[in-house]
């Protein structure tokens, strides 16, 4: 219980983080660990999937964002989404459904990170910005409500969105996480090779499933802990009835176990 | 006897040869005409290189400009008072102090503000002589127009001859300046870039049955000497009162041979045009219209294609539903009827009489009806009036573009090398289509250009040009190569095509280019990095991620260095209300219903739009024209654009930045302080909030 509630912590500053602009201190060249959409009134932060499309827009070789991104990469991987990214905490909040996770539809958030570039690149305009969930709920929602926009067309697209992500995240725990976000993609690339992860005692480890029903992923933590779909938030740590799995900073050679190492397999090793 | 010799032969080559000397006097350019005037943009700047000390009251805002006469420079100061009072300042005496002494007060004119002074030009090797100029500032802007050029005038053989300084460098002689001459001895001189009596410095004109060229100009202009040179045909006058030359084409839809004097008896309108060209396109509804209500009456319209693409033009013929005759050679602007009429700009429309002369030139809208209707109903073989419809050129077709490109480039065989080549919009146009070729390649070198782009106004780009051979010897180079830049940009209603070509060399073996070349290796090397993460276990992973996160740190340093934290941190601050789908996005041409034309038209009040815009937004040009055309409708409508990112507290004042983040597009009324957000339905919006003005 302790870990999740550490973790409600950063979650919360997440959202503190995102919301500084209150403060009136205007936009910053930091670039944020998740999504979170950069129109936001109240932001200052750059949202770096907004910003990758901008750059692909104007041709410029993002040598920071990727920098920043691979930095992020390896220091968190995806433990961003499961203990900063304020939309994360939105899915988090709604997860009451941890059906377990469709391998199948894996490789969808790496399509949905790729069409985001195409289409920049291609048709020269933020797509993605047009249809991103996060927008709504950060964006199109509160300049709505302060009556700089009216509601027309893209208003109707994003609420619709946003309606369709709510409801898949009902009806699946972290669904956004899950299938659809370009950010956890490019987090997921890291999340084997990151500092932060998961360690299994494969001596204690009975292999009595309790974790996977635990995990608002839908994986088997005790088989693909740091896989691209693990967002090391810790709710199997909880929940091992064993105290089999850890989780906190340590070099990713020393976790015990490397399951990307066979992904089609899922044999532990030690 | 050797020195008499010696002087007798250059008496006898002076006299073969008739060098004739011109002295030439300063000009008022109002007698001369509005070509006499020559305009070119100068960027200001926040700082200059050169440390310079205004001593006066503080500002809110000042930029720097640099003018260069010769070997004098002098420094502007645009000035703007916390009380929004305008104000320039020149460094007449060239000190780099500003002072009180130095402040020259603006006078209005539309649009913007105006400033006239005269500073002393000192070309090398020449006599420092007075230059009038001017100063234009489209209000709001980072940059001015200079006005001038100098003119000199003198008299050649009884004809009145000219002297223009069109680069405004203060040195005559130089790239750009330019002759006018009254070849036709008609006491006028007509030479806007496309009338018959300009000419380059290397061009030769012809008095009767002599032709001249300039042999030898003074730096300050009072001396030229013209020799005489073998004849060259005068060029034809495309002034109103004059007879279009004819030509024959074939059709391009029926394929049919015509001429433009089989359609002698009917009133004519010549039009150069093209699918690329905006304001062309613009104009094709009217002209359908025009054409269905004359053309029973005896009204043709004949239109010249500076198309490339026949599928263009043949899907917006088709489109637009055009059936009057189309010339089209699929050459650009090496159109030879394009030559014929000296088009430099299109649209360029000339509308010929019942008798096949020029009566007037680019007319459009109501005026082109109304001058098809007079001439209708005027009868054939009636002495032309000659009416006047000369135009007022606003600007003369100049590059725009700014080519950087290394000296020498190196190319081993089997090897791909790449050139990087810099192009900077050195103006406040859009650069539109660029694109590049590569002349003087020999054959087994194989090159590959960037693809078809834009530029916006002083926007900047670097770009590679690969180059790819597989067999070459070193005795084959160093190979001298030129790049090839063709593109064109529209100056409100007026479009240029240019070409401009920058030398360099391929070289034998590794590049000495000395240019910043992008660190591509490092993306690379972290991409690889990271696809290893997946093959590598155990205890390697942990020095690999070590390894991965230094690349990392060094692909950041590396963008924070190319500046890209800034760039991101600009393109973050501001709400483009359509980039992030919060509204509709609209094309960029504003499209205004005759109603609401109307209704802006009939507006009463005088009032001043301020535009905030980023150039990071795309819904900003929509807003742009749309205003502009607002402006263009009701002459009691001033607009003024203000770059939001720049001009950060005028943005803030208006009200146009909400928590930090510039609202863009926004329009703020002056008189009502009242700001509009957004494009959507913004005509209606306008037009609402500027009937509210009391």
């Amino acid at each position: 219980m302790k870990l999740r509630h550490l973790r409600r912590g950063t979650q919360a500053l997440g959202i503190f983080l995102g919301l500084l602009g209150i403060t009136g201190i205007g936009m910053t060249h930091i670039i944020f660990p998740g999504l979170h959409c950069y129109a936001c009134p109240l932001s200052v932060t750059i949202c770096p999937i907004g910003l990758l499309q901008n750059l692909v827009i104007a041709g410029t070789a993002p040598f920071y964002l990727l920098g920043v991104l691979a930095v992020y990469g390896i220091f968190l991987g995806r433990g961003w989404c499961g203990w900063f990214c304020p939309f994360g905490t939105v899915n988090d909040l709604l997860s009451w459904r941890k059906v377990r996770y469709r391998k199948a539809l894996s490789p969808l958030k790496f399509l949905v990170l790729l069409g985001t570039v195409v289409a920049a690149w291609r048709l020269a305009d933020t797509w993605f910005c047009k249809l991103c969930p996060a927008a709504s709920l950060t964006a199109s929602l509160p300049y709505f409500a302060m009556g700089l926009t009216e509601p027309t067309t893209p208003f109707f697209i994003h609420m619709g969105t946003l309606a369709a992500t709510v409801l898949g995240m009902i009806v699946v725990a972290r669904f956004w996480c899950r299938y659809l976000c370009p950010m956890g993609a490019i987090l997921a690339l890291f999340n084997r090779a990151s500092f932060f992860g998961l360690r299994l005692n494969s001596q204690k480890c009975t292999g009595c499933n309790v974790c996977q029903k635990a995990c608002p992923m839908g994986i088997a933590p005790h088989l693909e802990g740091n896989s691209t779909n693990c967002i090391k938030c810790g709710e199997c740590v909880s929940s091992c009835p064993q105290r089999a799995l850890s989780l906190g900073f340590s070099l990713p050679g020393a976790r015990g176990y490397a399951p990307l190492r066979f992904p089609w397999s899922h044999s532990r090793v030690n | 006897m050797r020195y008499f010799f010696f002087a007798l032969a250059c008496v006898i080559v002076g006299v073969a040869q008739e060098i004739n000397q011109i002295d030439l006097v300063p000009a008022q350019p109002e007698n001369l005409g509005s070509w006499a005037q020559v305009a070119q943009p100068l960027r200001l700047y926040p700082t200059l290189s050169k440390s310079v000390r205004y001593e006066g009251p503080s500002l809110a805002t000042n930029l720097f400009g640099e003018i260069s006469l010769g070997d004098a420079q002098y420094v502007i100061m645009l000035g703007v008072s916390a009380q929004n009072e305008v104000a320039l300042w020149v460094d007449f005496d060239g000190n780099l102090r500003l002072t009180s002494a130095e402040k020259l007060q603006p006078t209005r004119i539309s649009g913007g503000l105006a400033w006239s002074f005269t500073l002393l030009a000192r070309p090398k090797d020449g006599n420092p002589y007075e230059y009038p100029l001017s100063v234009l500032w489209p209000e709001g802007r980072g940059y001015v127009f200079l006005l001038g050029g100098c003119p000199l005038s003198g008299s050649f053989q009884g004809h009145k001859i000219a002297l223009v300084d069109g680069d405004l460098n203060g040195v005559f002689g130089t790239k750009g300046d330019f002759l006018g001459v009254d070849v036709d001895g008609d006491g006028k001189i007509y030479a806007d870039p496309d009338g018959h009596e300009y000419f380059g410095l290397s061009e030769a004109f012809t008095l009767g049955a002599k032709s001249f060229k300039v042999r030898e100009i003074s730096p300050d202009g009072r001396k030229i000497s013209v020799e005489e040179t073998s004849y060259v045909p005068p060029k034809v006058p495309l002034i109103p009162g004059s007879p279009a030359p004819d030509f024959s084409f074939r059709d391009f839809v029926s394929g049919q041979e015509l001429s433009l004097k089989s359609f002698r008896g009917k009133v004519v309108l010549l039009d150069f045009w093209a699918t690329w060209c905006p304001p062309c396109m613009a104009s094709l509804p009217g002209l359908r219209q025009l054409y269905s209500q004359f053309h029973a009456q005896g009204f043709e319209i004949v239109g010249v294609s500076l198309d490339e693409s026949a599928d263009d033009l043949r899907q917006v013929l088709a489109d637009q539903g055009i059936s009057w005759p189309v010339a089209f050679e699929g050459k650009r602007w090496d159109n030879s009827l394009a030559a014929l009429y000296r088009v430099y700009q299109i649209p360029t429309a000339y509308l010929l009489d019942r008798n096949g002369v020029i009566r007037y030139r680019d007319l459009e809208g109501e005026d082109l009806a109304k001058a098809v209707a007079e001439l209708i109903n005027e009868p054939a073989q009636t002495a032309s009036s000659g009416a006047s419809g000369l135009p007022e050129l606003s600007a003369k077709a100049e590059p725009i573009l700014e080519i950087t490109v290394p000296k020498e480039t190196g190319l081993r065989p089997g090897e791909e090398s790449s050139l990087s080549l810099r192009i900077t919009n050195a103006s406040p146009y859009l650069a539109e289509e660029i694109r590049f070729s590569v002349q003087g390649l020999p054959a087994g070198i194989v090159s590959k250009t960037p693809d078809i782009f834009d530029l916006p106004a002083f926007g900047e780009r670097t770009l590679s040009l690969t180059f790819w051979a597989q067999k070459l010897e070193p005795k084959d180079f160093p190979i001298p190569i030129k790049v090839r830049v063709e593109y064109h940009y529209c100056i409100a209603e007026a479009c240029f095509q240019m070409v401009q070509e920058a030398e360099t060399t391929l070289v034998f073996g590794a590049s000495k280019a000395s240019g910043f070349v992008l660190p591509w290796w490092v993306l690379i090397l972290l991409a690889m990095g990271v696809l290893g993460t997946w093959l590598i276990w155990g205890r390697g992973l942990s020095a690999f991620s070590v390894f991965i996160f230094a690349l990392a740190l060094i692909t950041l340093g590396f963008g924070v260095y190319l500046g890209q934290a800034r760039q991101a941190q600009r393109i973050a601050a501001v709400l483009c209300t359509s980039c992030v789908g919060i509204e509709e996005p609209h094309p960029s041409q504003a499209e205004l219903s005759s109603e609401l034309r109307l209704a802006f038209a009939a507006l009463p009040k005088a009032s001043h739009l301020v535009l905030f815009y980023t150039p990071w937004c795309r819904a900003c040009p929509y807003a742009k024209n749309l205003v502009t055309e607002i402006a263009q409708i009701n002459p009691k409508i001033s607009v003024e654009m203000v770059d939001a990112d720049s001009e950060r507290g005028r943005a803030e004042k208006a009200g146009v930045v909400v928590n930090g983040k510039a609202v863009v597009p926004a329009i703020l009324i002056e008189e009502t302080g009242k700001v509009l957000f957004g494009t959507n339905d913004l005509a209606t919006r306008l037009l609402s909030a500027l009937k509210e003005i009391p």
